[in-house]
């Protein structure tokens, strides 16, 4: 760094930092706290805010290694720095040693302070291979816990102490995904809004996500059109995209990539999400079709999906086959795991029944509401309790409308 | 619990550090490890209108044994210096930054920076009286050395102008036959001491040669005395050294009482630390000769 770098008080600078293994740039006023970036820009809301001013600990994040107070730091100083947060640290299917022996000690009771610890304690661990018991409650004490369970936070610590003599293992959840948050903007109101669709607006390239997905979909459908006639309209992005509930192609924009808009609604929830999808393998003879997608909300919400479709001829008849890693953050995030799955399976599920009629017809199937095209899919579907979700959603429909 | 707006300046050169304090007109502050500012700033309890960010300065994050000492720049975090072997020259660095705030606070905060806060509780600035470090400071008018009993002026002030900026402190290394003592007692590992001391003596052929003590959360500022004479005097042992000790307390010890002890407590908290570390002092100071 040879320039002096300048910032007024009411300006928004970007600032390039890595968060959990993901390069990010965030747009930030100097007064905005790296723990609010964190949360308000980037979705990451693991990480905790107590007293705001270095007291409580709730706030630690790793700042290249070392564990830091994400409420003392200003993200402008973050300027390349590489910051790992409490979702870095492992998974809900796998999670950090750490985490388990938290979870096995029931060393939380409300969880507030448990990123907090987790991420002290992580740093102890990993700078420390000599640590004591007795040296825990002191090594520790960066971090409160107003619950006082604190015993069995030391007693987690041990344990794993114990058990990685050699270092504790490195945070098992870092890789390129998407991160991103609440609010698109700028956090302060003096700094002009961004507007709606600068915000959600679709990127130019794809980015093939790694890293554990949110959810993960393994779907199979029966349809009653040929094999080569339900590959025709995969191969055929025109006729394709209709068959995508809520989805439309706005824009061909090259190299397989397509330009377009989902709309998923789902009872008060409404999103549409601008984004980029990308064809990045058609194999003719497997009959298999390899596509990521990515896209945008205006409110922050962004998802990220890696699929693979594939038809192929059984026993009796042909089946449609998708598997997709979805990849979610931001305010949908907050859904969880099996609602986004049911969601998904279901969008799935109407797929292949439009997929099978454009087969069928040879040509796009009609435009129809997403809520109707939610109706198509249960009556092929035939399942009690999708039928119970639809009333549901008609009743939600009835609501809107009146 | 958010700071009030501020304007930020990262500059790369002291020279341009210097400038952008000097531009402010002495509406700035220097932003190194940000540990003890930007609390304040959240509590709204100061609202410069720029934070001058000096760690991108190329050369201030230099720690090096030098024929004078051990120099520590003013962008060098306290936990580095920690874990720096070199620091073993300086024990009471070692003895002393352990007790400076947390760890995941010393993962940013600087020494300098501790210094330059002067807060009057703080272990590091009763650490360079004791030792009689030296900070370099720059300014518009050019360089100055100050050595760190001179340095501190009143709570949280130091003889810094505005457009100042203290780029590196050296702590001379332990010579032979120098032994250190340091304590503290604060409510919670972390919290600012009610009272500690630092002590420092040298014994040749036996002998106490001299003897300093440093007191800290007892003043507005570190309380530094030369206590060669008390020690010749009275003898090296904890027992003999507690009466004199009790005696100074009066003059070393001008804080007022608060719920955490009264003025008397701390006076006899600062006797008893005082004398034990003094007499750990020269048992080490006797070892090393």
């Amino acid at each position: 760094m040879t320039q002096t770098v300048r910032a007024a008080a009411d300006e928004s600078v970007d600032v390039r930092l890595t968060v959990n293994g993901t390069p990010a740039v965030v747009h930030v006023q100097p007064r905005v706290t790296l723990a609010d970036t964190l949360r308000e820009q980037l979705g990451l809301t693991g990480t905790h805010l107590g007293c705001e001013h270095g007291v409580c600990g709730m706030c630690t994040v790793l700042v290249d290694g070392e564990a830091a107070r994400s409420c003392l730091l200003f993200a402008v100083q973050c300027e390349g720095a590489d910051v790992v947060t409490v979702e870095g640290l492992g998974t809900p299917d796998a999670q950090h040693p750490l985490q388990q022996a938290f979870s096995h000690h029931h060393a939380l009771q409300c969880g507030f302070c448990t990123p907090g610890f987790l991420m002290s304690a992580y740093d102890l661990l990993a700078h420390r291979t000599d640590v004591q018991p007795d040296e825990l409650p002191e090594e520790l004490s960066g971090v409160l816990c107003r619950c006082t369970g604190y015993r069995n936070i030391v007693a987690a610590v041990a344990d794993v102490a114990a058990a990685c003599p050699e270092g504790v293992p490195e945070p098992g959840n870092l890789g390129e995904r998407t991160l991103v948050g609440r609010r698109a903007g700028d956090m302060t109101h003096h700094a002009p809004e961004r507007s709606e669709q600068e915000a959600s607006r679709a990127p130019e390239r794809v980015a093939v996500p790694s890293g554990t997905p949110t959810t993960r979909v393994d779907v199979s459908a029966r349809m009653t059109s040929p094999v080569e006639k339900v590959w025709d309209v995969l191969g055929d992005v025109e006729r394709l995209a209709p068959c995508l509930p809520g989805a439309e192609v706005t824009e061909a924009i090259g190299e397989d990539r397509y330009r377009g808009r989902a709309r998923v609604s789902l009872g008060p929830i409404r999103l549409v999400f601008n984004g980029v999808a990308q064809v990045i393998e058609r194999d003719a003879d497997r009959r298999l079709l390899h596509v990521v997608g990515q896209g945008a909300d205006a409110g922050g919400s962004r998802t990220q999906a890696d699929m693979r479709i594939v038809v192929y001829e059984a026993d009796d008849g042909t089946t449609l086959h998708a598997e997709a890693d979805l990849y979610l953050s931001g305010r949908i995030a907050q859904f969880g795991r099996a609602l986004a799955g049911d969601v998904s399976r279901r969008m799935f599920e109407d797929f292949a029944a439009a997929l099978d009629e454009a087969a069928a017809t040879g040509s796009a199937p009609a435009r129809r509401r997403a809520g109707l095209r939610l109706a198509v899919g249960a009556a092929l579907a035939g399942i009690g309790g999708v039928v119970r979700r639809l009333a549901l959603r008609v009743r939600s429909e009835v609501r809107r409308t009146s | 619990m958010k700071a009030a707006p501020f304007a930020y300046v990262r500059p790369a050169t002291v020279a341009d550090a210097v400038a952008a304090l000097a531009e402010t007109g002495g509406d700035g502050k220097v932003l190194a490890g940000g540990q003890s500012l930007v609390p304040v700033l959240a509590m709204r309890l100061g609202r410069p209108g720029t934070l001058v960010d000096v760690n991108a300065i190329a050369g201030l994050d230099e720690l090096a044994t030098t024929d004078v000492g051990l120099r520590v720049g003013a962008a060098v975090r306290q936990r580095r210096l920690e874990h720096e072997p070199a620091a073993r020259a300086v024990p009471l660095l070692g003895m002393a930054l352990p007790f400076v705030g947390h760890r995941e606070l010393r993962s940013r905060g600087t020494v300098c920076g501790s210094l330059a806060h002067a807060d009057p509780a703080a272990e590091l600035p009763a650490v360079a009286c004791c030792l009689n470090a030296t900070l370099d400071v720059t300014g518009r008018r050019g360089n100055r050395t100050v050595p760190a009993p001179e340095f501190f002026t009143g709570a949280m002030t130091t003889v810094l102008e505005p457009d100042e900026l203290l780029t590196a402190v050296t702590f001379p290394l332990a010579r032979a036959g120098e032994g250190f003592g340091f304590a503290e007692v604060a409510r919670r590992h972390g919290d600012f001491a009610l009272a500690g001391v630092v002590t420092r003596v040298r014994v040749t052929d036996g002998v106490v040669a001299e003897a300093v003590l440093a007191a800290f959360g007892v003043s507005d500022r570190p309380v530094v005395r030369d206590v060669t004479d008390v020690v010749r005097a009275h003898g090296t042992e904890t027992g003999a050294l507690r009466d004199p000790m009790n005696q100074f307390a009066a003059d070393v010890v001008d804080t007022a009482g608060d719920a955490h002890g009264s003025t008397a407590y701390r006076r006899r908290l600062f006797a008893a630390l005082a004398a034990r570390e003094l007499a750990a002092a020269y048992r080490k100071g006797s070892e090393t000769q």
